[in-house]
């Protein structure tokens, strides 16, 4: 591990948001690099000074007063708080306040700023998996260059047959697939390599025949292209670069 | 309307995390009365979304829209950024520094601390509140902040480099 992945992955381990084996990686280089052990040394002491309650707001009683007048009268309740909220505005106000201000509010916030679209939510899906299948080491179930190898392997675990094509002469050879899970469902994903670079192609069945008409914004820095081959649902997610990708995907789509 | 039975349970489950929420909200618009009003809207807008909650955690969700609520705030009122607009390569880099040393974090003040947080950029500070002050793991703080699971660590550890090098630029001062 070099110092670069280790100052990012530093916070996973402090956070014990790490896998295993990563942890342990991070734990070993800690071992042979006094300039990151240093800098670990910080961020732990720093830690340790925002978690000191001084740096907590605790939210005033007026303010736990106010929302619990300005919410619907609940039933009475043990703890007597209900009990105190009655009668202090009249039952008809309790419920209008609310909704007034809530219509009011409604003006304000755009539909979408609480449930964005299904394809963003597709898109960030599939980088989140992309991201994932880097990070924990866990990018395939099945190892092989050999296209005839890979597509059987998806038999019996889906209720589905992936085109798989392997595109060495392109460039882009295929070097495995694995089983994922986005959008509720189970997908198939098929790990390409450009260079250095790792691509993740997901593919599930798709009930509509066309893509939608938007451009898949980059997501954290990686590119993403959604594509329909042979009926399915296919996005294409790397680091790659975009007009490399989209070259990748015409292949795609031109053998699906 | 929810009936009267949910509205107990969104009494149960949510009222619980109102200093989770205002705290959020005090760090993000840094002013207590403002804060207050920030929670007041988010708690409104909580019960009309309550529908939404599907189970999960609802600390991370009433972050979510705790920190909708204030964004919307901020950039009504102050013009600030929202965070889709947030570039976070242009905060990339300078986070190499031989010299920062737990000692000047052990010793800063707390005024310090505080004021070198409230420097940060909203979206850094907001993943410094969530992980290390109320204590939210990566998968809630990607949940709250909507940010891709994979980012919140990369933005953490921007984040407090930014803060590291900011508190000991101010103990370094302090000293001399």
């Amino acid at each position: 591990m070099n110092c670069d992945d280790a100052r990012i992955l530093l916070h996973g381990h402090l956070d014990g948001e790490l896998d295993v084996v990563r942890d342990l990686e991070v734990e070993r280089h800690l071992e042979g690099c006094p300039n990151c052990a240093r800098e670990f040394a910080t961020l732990r002491a720093m830690r340790t000074r925002l978690r000191d309650e001084t740096f907590r707001f605790e939210a005033p009683a007026e303010l736990k007063e106010k929302i619990r007048r300005a919410l619907p009268q609940a039933p009475p309740r043990a703890d007597g708080y209900a009990s105190r909220r009655r009668g202090l505005v009249p039952r008809a106000i309790q419920f209008a306040i609310p909704l007034a201000i809530g219509a009011m509010l409604a003006l304000f916030i755009a539909p979408g700023a609480l449930r964005p679209n299904q394809n963003d939510l597709v898109a960030r899906e599939v980088v989140a998996s992309h991201v994932r299948s880097m990070m924990s080491s866990h990018l395939m179930d099945v190892a092989s260059t050999d296209q005839h190898t890979v597509k059987p392997w998806f038999n019996g675990k889906l209720d589905f047959s992936p085109p798989v094509t392997d595109f060495a002469k392109d460039g882009f050879p295929l070097v495995g697939g694995r089983l994922d899970y986005i959008d509720d469902r189970p997908v198939a994903a098929l790990v390409y390599q450009h260079g250095k670079h790792v691509i993740n192609v997901f593919m599930w069945p798709s009930s509509s025949t066309t893509t939608s008409a938007e451009r898949i914004q980059p997501e954290q820095g990686y590119n993403v292209e959604q594509l329909m081959v042979a009926g399915m649902n296919c996005w294409v997610v790397s680091d790659l670069n975009q007009p490399e990708l989209k070259v990748f995907a015409e292949l795609i789509r031109a053998h699906g | 309307m929810p009936d009267s039975s949910k509205d107990a349970d969104f009494d149960r489950i949510f009222l619980p995390h109102m200093d989770a929420a205002y705290n959020l909200a005090r760090w993000l618009v840094r002013d207590d009365h403002d804060a207050q009003d920030v929670v007041q809207d988010a708690y409104l807008r909580a019960l009309r979304f309550a529908g939404g909650f599907r189970g999960g955690d609802p600390r991370a969700w009433i972050l979510a829209i705790v920190r909708n609520t204030a964004f919307t705030w901020l950039k009504r009122n102050r013009g600030s950024n929202s965070p889709a607009e947030f570039d976070e390569s242009m905060h990339h880099g300078g986070i190499v520094d031989a010299g920062l040393e737990a000692d000047a974090v052990r010793s800063a003040d707390a005024a310090m601390i505080r004021e070198a947080l409230d420097e940060l950029s909203e979206e850094f500070r907001e993943v410094i509140v969530m992980r290390d002050i109320e204590g939210l793991s990566y998968k809630e703080i990607a949940d709250a902040a909507d940010l891709p699971i994979g980012t919140v660590m990369s933005r953490l550890a921007r984040a407090r480099n930014k803060l590291a090098l900011s508190i000991k630029g101010r103990v370094t001062r302090e000293s001399t």
